[in-house]
């Protein structure tokens, strides 16, 4: 079911016109034209933009001399704009001699084009799109032990382009494409008006942007091999991006989406560890499946795009247990894969302010420049005299309860504001300049209360603006 | 009986098959492979995941598999479709999804599956469905004496998702699974664990901060008493943590039956924690409380120590002895004196504190403190002593 206007190419026939000019053929009220059908087409497909350079190839009989062609694109999204003609066979014969958008028809443009040939020519005709997009998903399946997880990615490609394009050679591009207008608003308004705002210079970059990605596709392989495997999908870098080509040709009829596997399951060993990252995952400890895209991981071949990341484990019931959807950003090859799992029930993991104390307390006479502490032997209390700094003191419990069956290892990064010391015998060190991180072991069914001080100089007392992590013996 | 989720397995010759045109035929042979197994998981707090198993015919090439779920919240994108190992077939059926499509405006996929012959494959489909929602409850029965009660944890299961699941394994992650029939628009209560002679404390607690005053005027404190269940193993719990829920307290009325006490929320209680059930406002304990001294004293300039006496007049009319817990925040009375400042203080008991064993380390901290005292039962002239406590607490270096 084609419930869409297909774009047409259509050339006008007879002697009289093959002599017209573009105006003509626009203001003629009769007209006689053929509709060369497709040849083949490719879909170049960006996911960081809505943007889709579609290039598509007709054959097309000329006549010698000027031969109107007409290409219209009633209800699609395409960019007028980006429409560009060109000439795979008998270039040196061909030539277009101008590109006429009528004022009246929004959808719609002529192209004159100049022929020494009489003949049959290939004509492939570019052009940017809207509607068309693609998205990366995986599904990760954790075994019982949570050793291993078997990953699994996929591509889903869908078409709201308003198009249909038959047995499509689709390629999919991973990462992100500069666009200085997006192509949906170009597509909406016509060229005259596009051309007001002076976007030439932005066609080019757009067009920049997509053709080097095009000129692989020369050599695609245009036939389907034989359907009883999944297709495969190609993966190659090129610049900044990367290019993933589906095996064969796809028809995805519009307002369909049509999801195909774009990595093999795989099993990847996998590290858990807890964290505790408020800047990160929120006030709360949560439980991280760690792994890496590189090849002692069985991954490292490709790029994972953006996507939506769906975690199960096996719950040795011969059953799944669900465990998070998360979206992760792009993640490059030996990069690292962070999935948090959310907070576990069976980790308890509480902050316990023991106690607090001040000290070095260093008043000023009003007035002055004049300090003086507070516990400085046969102090003459001097009545007009306020506090001016002071150190603040508070000894913390960190209580780790590990109810899981299993060792855990807990990192915690705290950040801390002002001229503070953090003093443990954690083995904590400097994340940044306020933030302090460290780690402990909490063996199956104990309890650990990771103690560590904090003193904030303040007022005068304060000279600086960071942590200083300083080992040293905290007694609760 | 309306059925939302639908599976169909429409036979389509095999290359052609490949081309979206055929999920639009509309003239189709479907055959509609029944549900073999289901499982319901409860075990993610917040989403429910279905599992079932079919017998899926396959004819040799591709097959086209539609799911259509109308009228149901499936998250689409969580849906899994595997082939799953055949038991003893010396010949298994080699099936493999080579792409899934989605169609326009429907709730609804196509899955491409390749087979290697003819046969029938067991598949197993797995999904979030929304409106399919667990949640816990308790029933708590006290003894006469109130020092143990029996504690039965309920599963309650309601089906608001649009559809029917037959003879259906349900498993909240812990516990029994129990395999029941769901219907449409039903709720399901099951017994998951039955806690016998769980021995607990009866608490009364005074705390201003926590439970304000019955009668402020007269400075009389609201004493609320608790119910109070360790989850370990030697309380007879610890088995699991404690999922949040209503607990309907009971007490044995000693002539065969029960009587309904109160009700409360139980929260979540890891193990090791303590689940506390407030039953209701004990009246028979009186507990008036004032600042009986508020002194600064000065060390330089604008430095101040302070030094501060909660007197409470304590009364217990019940015709047995009580423990009273007794609960301050220093920040609290700091800000009753007016003198808070936003900045945590340094204190210590002072001398005159007059609670038998000093602070519960237990349940103090940097800022709360608390104490106990063992209230006598009312005399046998049905008069009650009238007990006094003080706390000092002795606050240094406030400006």
């Amino acid at each position: 079911m084609k419930n869409i206007l297909q774009n047409t190419l259509s050339m006008f026939c007879g002697l009289a016109l093959a002599l017209m000019a573009a105006d003509d053929a626009a203001a003629r009220n009769v007209d006689l034209s053929t509709v060369p059908d497709r040849a083949t087409v490719q879909l170049t497909i960006y996911n960081s933009e809505d943007l889709t350079l579609v290039r598509e190839t007709r054959k097309v009989s000329f006549k010698k001399g000027v031969n109107p062609l007409q290409f219209s694109w009633a209800n699609t999204l395409i960019d007028p704009t980006s429409v560009e003609l060109h000439f795979v066979t008998h270039k040196e014969k061909l030539e277009v001699l101008d590109t006429t958008f009528p004022h009246d028809k929004r959808q719609m443009l002529y192209w004159n084009v100049q022929s020494e040939l009489d003949g049959e020519a290939t004509i492939e005709i570019l052009y940017f799109t809207s509607g068309i997009s693609w998205s990366a998903d995986y599904s990760l399946v954790a075994d019982r032990d949570e050793k291993n997880v078997r990953f699994e990615g996929f591509v889903c490609v869908s078409n709201r382009s308003g198009e249909e394009y038959e047995n499509a050679h689709v390629r999919l591009v991973v990462g992100k494409v500069n666009l200085v207008q997006r192509i949906a608003d170009l597509a909406g308004i016509p060229v005259s008006d596009v051309r007001r705002l002076g976007l030439d210079a932005r066609r080019e970059l757009e067009e920049r942007a997509a053709k080097d990605l095009c000129d692989k596709c020369e050599s695609m392989p245009c036939e389907a091999p034989a359907a009883a495997a999944p297709k495969e999908i190609i993966k190659e870098g090129l610049s900044e991006y990367f290019l993933y080509t589906i095996e064969g040709t796809e028809t995805i009829p519009n307002g369909w989406s049509k999801r195909m596997r774009s990595l093999a399951p795989v099993d990847v060993p996998l590290k858990i560890q807890y964290r505790y990252r408020e800047a990160e995952y929120g006030p709360q400890l949560v439980r991280m499946y760690l792994m890496r895209n590189d090849k002692d991981s069985r991954l490292g071949t490709t790029p994972l795009p953006d996507g939506m990341v769906r975690v199960f484990r096996d719950n040795g019931r011969d059953g799944l247990s669900y465990l998070v959807a998360q979206p992760t950003k792009y993640i490059a090859i030996g990069d690292k894969i962070e999935l948090n799992l959310g907070s576990d029930p069976e980790v308890i993991f509480e902050l316990v302010k023991l106690r607090v104390w001040r000290d070095n307390i260093w008043l000023c006479n009003h007035g002055t420049s004049v300090y003086y502490r507070a516990d400085e032997p046969g102090l003459l209390v001097e009545i007009n005299s306020s506090v001016a700094g002071w150190d603040d003191h508070a000894v913390y419990a960190q209580r780790v309860r590990n109810y899981s069956g299993k060792p855990i290892e807990v990192e915690v990064r705290r950040g801390f504001g002002g001229h503070t010391v953090f003093r443990s015998s954690l083995r904590a060190r400097s994340h940044d300049y306020h933030t302090v991180e460290y780690t402990a072991a909490v063996p199956p069914g104990k309890k650990a209360d990771l103690l560590y001080e904090i003193l904030q100089h303040q007022g005068h007392n304060a000279t600086q603006d960071n942590v200083t992590v300083v080992e040293a013996e905290v007694k609760p | 009986m309306r059925r939302g989720l639908l599976l169909v397995l429409a036979i389509l010759p095999a290359l052609a098959a490949l081309t979206p045109e055929i999920a639009q035929a509309r003239i189709k042979l479907i055959t509609l492979p029944v549900r073999q197994r289901v499982e319901i998981q409860l075990d993610h707090p917040n989403a429910t995941l279905v599992e079932e198993e079919r017998i899926v015919p396959l004819v040799r090439g591709v097959n086209q598999v539609d799911f259509s779920w109308a009228n149901t919240q499936i998250d689409a994108g969580t849906i899994l479709f595997r082939v799953l190992p055949s038991g003893d077939d010396s010949q298994p059926v080699d099936a493999k999804v080579l792409s899934v499509s989605y169609p326009p405006n429907e709730n609804a996929l196509v899955w491409q599956v390749s087979a290697n012959r003819s046969g029938s494959a067991r598949v197993r489909i797995s999904y979030l469905l929304g409106n399919l929602q667990k949640s816990f409850n308790y029933r708590a029965v006290a003894s006469r004496d109130e020092s143990s009660l029996t504690l039965t944890q309920y599963i309650r299961l309601e089906n608001f998702a649009n559809e029917e699941f037959l003879s259906t394994g349900v498993w909240a992650g812990f516990g029994p699974r129990f395999l029941k029939p769901i219907g449409i628009n039903e709720t399901k209560q099951m017994l998951m664990e039955k806690y016998e002679n769980v021995p607990f404390r009866k608490t009364y607690t005074a705390d201003p901060q926590q439970f304000g005053y019955l009668d402020r005027p007269k400075n009389k404190l609201t004493v609320p008493m608790h119910y109070v269940l360790k989850n370990d193993k030697t309380n007879r719990l610890g088995r699991t943590p404690l999922q949040f829920g209503k607990v309907r307290i009971f007490q044995d009325d000693g002539r065969g039956s029960t009587a309904f006490l109160g009700e409360d929320w139980g929260r979540f209680t890891p193990l090791d924690d303590e689940m506390k059930l407030y039953v209701g406002t004990a009246q028979d304990i009186v507990v008036v409380r004032t600042i009986d001294r508020n002194r600064q004293k000065r060390v330089t300039g604008n430095l101040y120590d302070r030094e501060v006496i909660v007197k409470y007049e304590i009364e217990n009319f019940k015709d047995k002895a009580v423990t009273l817990d007794v609960a301050e925040s220093v920040r609290a009375i700091r800000r009753e004196l007016g003198v808070e400042t936003g900045r945590d203080v340094e204190w210590r008991l002072g001398p005159e504190t007059t609670f038998a064993g000093g602070i519960d380390r237990e349940k103090s901290d940097f800022d709360r403190v608390t104490l106990h005292a063992r209230l006598p039962a009312r005399g046998a002239d049905a008069k009650a002593e009238k007990i006094i406590h003080k706390l000092h607490i002795l606050v240094k270096n406030e400006w």
